[in-house]
């Protein structure tokens, strides 16, 4: 995949800083069309810090991030036209509690891409019943469980038709018997090459899905390799360490 | 008080035939139609807290959005032109509006109608609307805090979400962020209401002939306190009474449609 097109998103010496801590220390990344990049690292590394700086949900201290090719932390140019191509997945879900499972999904085409409401229910329906979910459309969240609440909210991100979707997280608020489903439907769209970054503490997923696997410590990336190497065959002393603990 | 309660047992305990009963209420409310004074003045209480408080309700909501903007605005390292003067405007409206809170906050509701009413707008021929004024400006202090503190209390996800789909500030906070603020705020937004339309009462110190005012002025023919009075506080009641059976309804539908 890491072939010689222009990247989808370009990280150019991104720094973030807080009022006293440096979360992002000078990283420079690049992340190609169809791959499935997974950031793993220690509590406090800077893996959320850094995929939110990717859709600006967190502003960058010092840097650029180029998306299709336009540098998004530029003032001039509009980031909700960026971020609608691009989609986040968060912990904790966020639906929005007020709206059906239908209208969370429905809300963003309508009011951003101008579909028609028929349309976009059509296209959500489809998604839903993609993830098993489309007797649910006329619920509200509180009546779903964790993992079903992050089913729809993947496709929530999905209906927007993204080029890319970032996913911070997406199992850690689950109860253990809802972490697969969640996973099931994150296989799915690596396998319709659809372009992933997501940090997760999955070791299976990245293993068995990734196409490359980042290491984080303390605001810098450490290593990064296909999973295979990455896991059989780590370089640097931290990342060893890091895998003895989590393996 | 010793004095009140005497007078109340006094009109009870007296040898009040039927006859000075009937006699009472006939002078009250009977004779020339007094009756309708009162109706009408519960009609200029009901125009005047209704319209101060959809009036005052909008600009609550306004000033809460400005406050709450402000308060949470994250400035960027690089900035456009436009960012940069959105962030001096957004600085002044925000200081605007914490003066005007503390001000009306500050001072008693009586003393803001009569400055209205006999300072900034004496020469006014329309009193219902100005006292509409009045009251619009004294209760969106009061409806701005509880806003504000709706938002507040509605998940930092929230915003997120709603901006990571694409949405702007503006639009996130009308089609997110607004309508949950709205529904944890509504039992002191229904309180407020009620306040409201208690302290309404304050206007038939400016002439205003509202439900207060007319008891006065039955008063004033019969020479007679207490009767017409009661039936204003018995009107006041009524009215109150109805408007937290409503809003107790709906906040028990709201709660049970989602959340
Ligand atoms: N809003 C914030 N204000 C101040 N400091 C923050 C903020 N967000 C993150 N940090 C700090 O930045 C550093 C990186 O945080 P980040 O959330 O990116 O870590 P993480 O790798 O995602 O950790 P975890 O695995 O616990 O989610 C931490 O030291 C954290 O305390
Ligand atoms: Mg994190």
């Amino acid at each position: 995949m890491t072939d010689n097109k222009t990247p989808l998103i370009r990280v150019e010496n991104l720094t973030k800083q807080f009022s006293t801590t440096t979360a992002l220390d000078n990283i420079s990344n690049n992340i190609y069309n169809g791959e499935v990049v997974v950031v793993i690292g220690p509590s406090g590394s800077g893996k959320s810090t850094f995929l939110r700086c990717l859709n600006l949900l967190e502003v960058p201290t010092d840097g650029r991030i180029y998306f299709e090719g336009t540098d998004i932390t530029d003032p001039h140019n509009n980031i909700n036209k960026h971020r609608q191509k691009m989609g986040m997945v968060f912990q904790q879900f966020n639906l929005f509690p007020h709206m059906t499972i239908l209208r969370n999904l429905t809300i963003g085409p309508m009011k951003l891409l101008k579909k028609s409401k028929e349309e976009a229910e059509k296209k959500a329906l489809e998604l839903l019943d993609r993830v098993g979910l489309a007797d649910r459309a006329d619920s509200y969240p509180n009546q779903l469980s964790g993992g079903q609440k992050q089913r729809v909210a993947i496709v929530r991100a999905l209906c927007m038709e993204p080029d890319v979707m970032l996913f911070d997280e997406p199992t850690s608020a689950l109860d253990p018997e809802m972490v697969g489903e969640v996973l099931d439907v994150m296989k799915m769209l690596a396998k319709n090459n659809m372009t992933m970054v997501v940090v997760t503490h999955e070791m299976g997923f990245a293993r068995e899905v990734g196409s490359r696997v980042i290491f984080m410590e303390k605001g810098k990336i450490i290593e990064e390799n296909e999973p295979k190497e990455f896991f059989e065959n780590p370089k640097s002393e931290r990342l060893k360490n890091f895998l003895n603990v989590v393996l | 008080m010793l004095d009140a309660i005497y007078k109340i047992l006094a009109f009870f305990t007296s040898d009040a035939t039927a006859d000075r009963w009937f006699e009472q209420i006939y002078d009250n409310f009977i004779k020339d139609d007094r009756w309708t004074w009162l109706m009408k003045g519960l009609w200029v209480t009901i125009r005047l807290t209704f319209f101060a408080f959809i009036f005052g309700f909008l600009l609550g909501l306004i000033i809460a959005i400005i406050r709450v903007s402000h308060d949470k605005r994250v400035v960027m390292p690089r900035q456009s032109f436009l960012q940069r003067l959105g962030g001096i405007i957004l600085s002044i409206l925000n200081t605007i509006c914490k003066i005007y809170l503390n001000i009306i906050q500050g001072t008693p509701t009586i003393v803001q109608i009569m400055i209205i009413y006999f300072v900034i707008l004496a020469s006014s021929t329309n009193k219902i609307g100005v006292a509409i004024l009045g009251f619009t400006i004294n209760s969106s202090a009061y409806v701005a805090e509880i806003i504000r503190g709706g938002i507040n209390g509605v998940d930092q996800g929230q915003m997120e979400a709603g901006r990571s789909l694409g949405f702007g500030y503006i639009p996130t906070m009308i089609f997110i962020i607004i309508p949950q603020a709205l529904k944890s705020a509504l039992p002191a937004l229904c309180n407020e209401l009620v306040v409201l339309l208690k302290e309404t009462s304050v206007a038939s110190m400016v002439a205003l002939q509202d439900l207060l005012a007319a008891a006065m002025l039955i008063r004033g023919r019969t020479a007679n306190a207490f009767l017409p009075l009661i039936a204003a506080a018995i009107i006041y009641f009524v009215i109150v009474s109805i408007l937290r059976a409503v809003s107790a309804r709906l906040e028990r539908r709201l709660n049970s449609g989602d959340r």
